[in-house]
């Protein structure tokens, strides 16, 4: 567990409804190596991806339940108080992972308009963040609040402090929400589709100022998100998620110019080139996103996938194999190539 | 990027993208519909009862409401047993015991000993002494039940009160007046709630800012005291009729303002709809589909609210009646006949006479449930 | 803010001016000329009515002008503070309804703060636990007791407390003490009689207060800004209170406007019902018996009270809530 700074292993959360069962998470994988690196998670609407995220720091909401797995967190990695911790195992309102939460490992949110609270202003809300991990003054942590917000680049932060999220655009109040995240020095900060609800302008500069910060304050990062664009400018590594499953996990210039799982390359031709022009053919994947109440047999993907062995896909589950090349995918394609070694 | 998911599930219909179904609320709002549904279930059942025994009072009842008793007065509930020794042995047959009366003669008390060896048989389909007319139509020769008329005797499940009046026919009798006022009243809210609401909310501006200046007055002016000041104003000489449609009007007054509020929220919201605009510029046919689809949301709303503004009604006129202001003797009406509880003492030696109060409690409790119900079913995402 | 505040009042006049016209004229609706009907009262009662007297109060109070110069004389009185005679009682109004109202005040404030004690928790519990055992059995109870009209409880209490307790009930004092004078006996022997007037008026809005408090709860529960107080590693208790019970209270607050009239009727009926000495048994008396002025008082003072009621909760509610307070701010 040396130089991963998160595994999780197996993970299974899954929600107990009326209708039946819905896995949104079934047997996740996914590994976060070193420090000051970003993973990118991507897939379509309700493949899990946010719930993965949410299950990380055991946020997730009734009736909604993480069933198996593991979540190993290497707490103080590389100082000689390390510990590794799972998270999965550890009870949601316990005092040991609220002093997780938000200070040593931070979450942002898509919605930066509904996500802070009308009632209270910016500094507060920053400041409860501040006082809940560290020992410091009202005082002491109301000056750090104004410092986080210069950091975030939001102008004139004396005032803005003591604004209402209200007062604020959509753009700032992202940046309050990172600040908020980045306030007690987290070693991780998971970012759950942060510019989906903002224009593309400020799109641009919130991934800039996340970059930069990145590289200001050297913590971890997991971006959540459905555009390979952004995956593409940020991210080091990628894990593609399809149906609650991890499909292909690798770092982010293999998966662009060499996708292995066929879901991640149906995904990639299916982006629209700018320039081409308007005779361009647009390649969507073909079917859609099967009904999370019944699964397809086999691989998930299995219905939609243009590569499929007949036969063999809809009866056998792939397993995540790890390719030669220290990638990983889960399609009976590579496990071939590989048992044929 | 996301593509188009199909959903064919039962409960997916509403929902658009497939993430929602990890929602908890969903499920919430299905189970809480569910379990409503029973419950709003029982209610109807109930309240249809409740108004089929209003109707039929005239068969229901074993006596009419002013058929009396001296020697009855204040006569407790008689039990009812089911198994009677006959000559032919232990047969099932429904009886009371009728009563002996001792009259204590320092405090000239009556108390009331059951007699076993006085046995008033009760049957079905009981002829009666004298015919009675149904609804003022006809002439009935029959209750649904009654005592077998060989006893002679009275009998009293619930009671009777300081006349000797059977108390579970007075109930019965009463409901006619009570439901029905409720009914009545919300009709007159409807109409006015409608009226106003909708020109509030389809005009807006000036017509508007008027009518609701005009609610929150209406609203503002505290409901007893302006029912006490009406109810007060009523001329003693005005037959029960006059005073009864008096009171229906009255306690609408009150009630059309929460009605013209939905209905102006509705309007409103409709309006700025882009395809309203749309509607006007293609011509009249999509404004028919418009309303085709508006409408039913709309009325099922409107029925959920009614539904919910008629226990309000009951209360007020059992309130009022109560009182003395609202309904009076000879009306019969569940607030007239709580009027007779109205003494601490006399409440504490004859309690059955609070049993109104139970028919009413349980009529304003299965309105509530069962609007409710609508209200859920109308509209799952509101509150 | 202030400015809010100014335009509100300013609307208030011309809303106190209808409704003192509405007071006015509910109290001319009964048939019949108040005064000849005192005077036969009088008389009946065996007591010799001076003429002088009589045309004094017919003068006072305008009695054979026209009903619009009859409303300007006692809306003109009635702001100097001369709120008329009752004739029933044949005292002036004032001091009839002073006498009362501090009782009044009292009881209903005693109440008020009960069903809010029992209200909050309450409806906060059940929005958390949703759907456990506590949330059935609270919502059941809550059903049945909306459903019982409380003046009816307010009986099945007193012969409940009769029967099986042997406490005689009704009214605030024992005889005793009712028409002495203010002791510390006499405070604790109104204690003791008004727990019952306090538990059931207090209890006749818990219900409905505690389904308010619920559903605005539940609606905020499952927002994304009480996801992120969790993320930041908050305790469920402070940030339950801190988030989401503070956004639930707003619509709370514009209902607290309605408690100021009640303060002043004290609940009408339970208080005929239990013989209460308050405002409310003397409105409906008054109104029985036609007692002009009296009524006409005590209608107006509760009309009044109703509207500013209202205004204060407006206030309260722009004070409370941010994005108002800071939209009228900018205005």
């Amino acid at each position: 567990m040396d130089d991963k700074l998160l595994e999780i292993k197996g993970l299974k959360t899954h929600f107990h409804l009326d209708q039946g069962v819905v896995k949104a998470v079934d047997g996740v994988n996914l590994v976060l190596h070193g420090s000051g690196k970003t993973l990118g998670i991507v897939g379509e609407s309700g493949c899990g991806k946010s719930v993965t995220a949410f299950s990380i720091l055991q946020l997730v909401s009734k009736p909604g339940k993480i069933v198996d797995g593991q979540i190993l967190y290497n707490r103080n990695m590389g100082t000689s108080s390390n510990e590794v911790v799972d998270l999965a195992a550890l009870d949601p309102n316990s005092k040991e992972m609220r002093s997780i939460r938000g200070g040593e490992i931070a979450m942002i949110f898509q919605e930066p308009m509904t996500s802070l609270s009308m009632m209270y202003t910016v500094g507060f809300q920053i400041t409860e963040a501040i006082r809940l991990h560290f020992n410091v003054s009202k005082q002491e942590a109301h000056q750090q609040a104004i410092n986080m917000l210069g950091k975030v680049g939001i102008p004139d932060p004396e005032k803005r402090v003591n604004a209402y999220p209200f007062e604020l655009s959509g753009g700032m109040r992202q940046r309050v929400m990172i600040a908020m995240a980045l306030s007690c020095n987290p070693t991780l900060l998971i970012a759950d589709e942060p510019t989906t609800a903002l224009d593309v302008t400020t799109q641009a500069q919130i991934i800039e100022l996340m970059d930069s910060l990145q590289d200001e304050f050297g913590m971890s990062m997991i971006l959540i998100t459905h555009d390979l664009g952004v995956v593409a400018e940020v991210c080091d590594e990628v894990a593609v998620m399809y149906l609650g499953e991890v499909v292909e996990q690798s770092d982010v210039d293999s998966l662009f110019n060499d996708p292995q799982h066929p879901y991640t390359q149906a995904l990639l031709r299916s982006i629209p080139i700018l320039g081409q022009g308007r005779s361009q053919q647009l390649n969507p994947i073909k079917g859609s996103i099967p009904d999370p109440f019944t699964r397809p047999t086999g691989c998930p993907f299995h219905p939609r996938c243009d590569k499929r062995i007949e036969g063999r896909c809809e009866h056998v589950h792939p397993k995540l194999t790890r390719t030669p090349d220290g990638r990983m995918v889960r399609c009976l394609l590579y496990e071939e190539v590989e048992e044929s070694r | 990027m996301s593509s188009v998911t199909q959903t064919p599930s039962m409960l997916l219909d509403e929902v658009d993208d497939v993430n929602e179904v990890f929602m908890a609320s969903q499920r919430t709002l299905i189970w809480w519909r569910f379990r409503k549904h029973k419950l709003a279930l029982i209610s109807a059942i109930v309240i249809i009862a409740m108004y089929l025994m209003a109707i039929f009072a005239d068969f229901v009842a074993p006596y009419t409401p002013n058929s009396y008793s001296v020697s009855h007065q204040y006569a407790p509930p008689m039990q009812v047993h089911f198994l009677l020794e006959t000559e032919d042995g232990t047969r099932f047959i429904p009886h009371v015991f009728a009563y002996n009366f001792t009259r204590d003669p320092v405090s000239l008390k009556q108390t009331f000993e059951p007699d076993p060896d006085n046995v008033v048989t009760l049957q079905f389909f009981a002829p009666l002494e004298e015919p009675r007319m149904f609804l003022g139509m006809f002439e009935i020769h029959h209750s649904l039940f009654g005592a077998s008329v060989e006893s002679g005797e009275r009998f009293h499940l619930l009671g009777a009160d300081k006349l000797g009046r059977d108390v579970l026919s007075r109930v019965i009798y009463g409901a006619q007046l009570s439901l029905s006022i409720g009914l009545f009243g919300v009709f007159i809210s409807l109409f006015l709630g409608i009226l106003l609401g909708g020109l509030s909310g389809l005009y807006g501006g000036v017509v508007d800012n008027i009518i609701q200046r005009v609610i929150e007055f209406v609203v503002s002016l505290p409901s007893i005291p302006l029912w006490l000041g009406l109810s007060a104003a009523l001329p003693p000489q005005w037959s029960v009729v006059q005073v009864y449609l008096f009171i229906t009007i009255i306690l609408s007054l009150r009630g059309w303002t929460g009605l013209a509020r939905v209905v102006r929220g509705k309007f409103l919201a409709l309006r700025s709809e882009e395809f309203v605009m749309a509607a006007q510029l293609d011509g009249s046919r999509q404004l028919r589909l418009i309303f085709r689809h508006m409408l039913p949301s709309f009325t099922s709303h409107i029925i959920a609210s009614l539904t919910l503004a008629i226990p309000s009604m009951i209360i007020g006129e059992t309130a009022l009646s109560f009182l003395g202001l609202g309904l009076r003797p000879p009306a019969v009406s569940w607030g007239v006949l709580l009027q007779d509880a109205q003494a601490v003492n006399v409440v504490i030696s004859a309690p059955w006479l609070l049993l109104p109060a139970v028919a009413v409690t349980i009529a304003v409790m299965a309105f509530n449930f069962f609007g409710d119900g609508l209200r859920d079913a109308a509209d799952p995402y509101g509150r | 803010m202030t400015r809010f505040i100014i335009k509100r009042l300013f609307y208030m006049v011309p809303t106190l001016l209808a409704i003192s016209l509405v007071a006015f004229l509910i109290i001319q609706l009964p048939p019949g000329d108040f005064l000849s009907t005192y005077v036969s009262n009088r008389e009946a009662q065996g007591e010799v009515v001076d003429q002088a007297e009589i045309t004094n109060l017919r003068n006072r109070y305008g009695l054979d002008q026209s009903l619009p110069v009859q409303y300007i004389i006692w809306m003109g009185n009635v702001l100097q503070g001369d709120f008329g005679q009752s004739f029933q009682h044949n005292r002036p109004v004032s001091d009839l309804i002073w006498e009362r109202l501090t009782l009044t005040m009292l009881l209903s404030t005693g109440s008020i703060i009960l069903t809010w004690l029992i209200a909050f928790p309450v409806g906060i519990y059940s929005a958390v636990r949703q759907y456990s055992m506590g949330d059935y059995i609270f919502t059941t109870i809550g059903f049945i007791g909306l459903s019982i009209p409380n003046f009816l409880f307010a009986l099945i209490l007193m012969v409940v407390a009769f029967k099986f307790f042997n406490i005689s009930v009704g009214g605030l004092f024992s005889p005793d003490y009712a028409t002495a004078a203010w002791s510390w006996e006499k405070f604790v022997d109104l204690l003791q009689h008004i727990w019952i007037p306090i538990i059931v008026i207090g209890t006749a809005s818990t219900a409905g207060l505690i389904r308010i408090m619920r559903a605005n709860l539940l609606d905020e529960l499952h927002r994304p800004y009480v996801t992120t107080a969790r993320a930041k590693g908050q305790s469920e208790f402070v940030l339950i209170v801190r988030y989401p019970v503070r956004e639930a209270l707003n619509p709370f607050v514009s209902t607290i406007g309605y408690t100021l009239p009640q303060l002043v009727s004290g609940s009408i009926i339970v208080a005929v019902v239990l013989s209460l000495p308050t405002t409310g048994p003397l409105l409906l008396a008054a109104l029985r018996s036609q007692d002009m002025y009296l009524a006409g008082t005590l209608v107006l003072m509760l009309s009044v009270m109703t509207v500013v009621g209202t205004l204060i909760s407006d206030i309260l509610l722009a004070w409370l809530d941010p994005r108002i307070r800071v939209s009228l701010g900018r205005s």
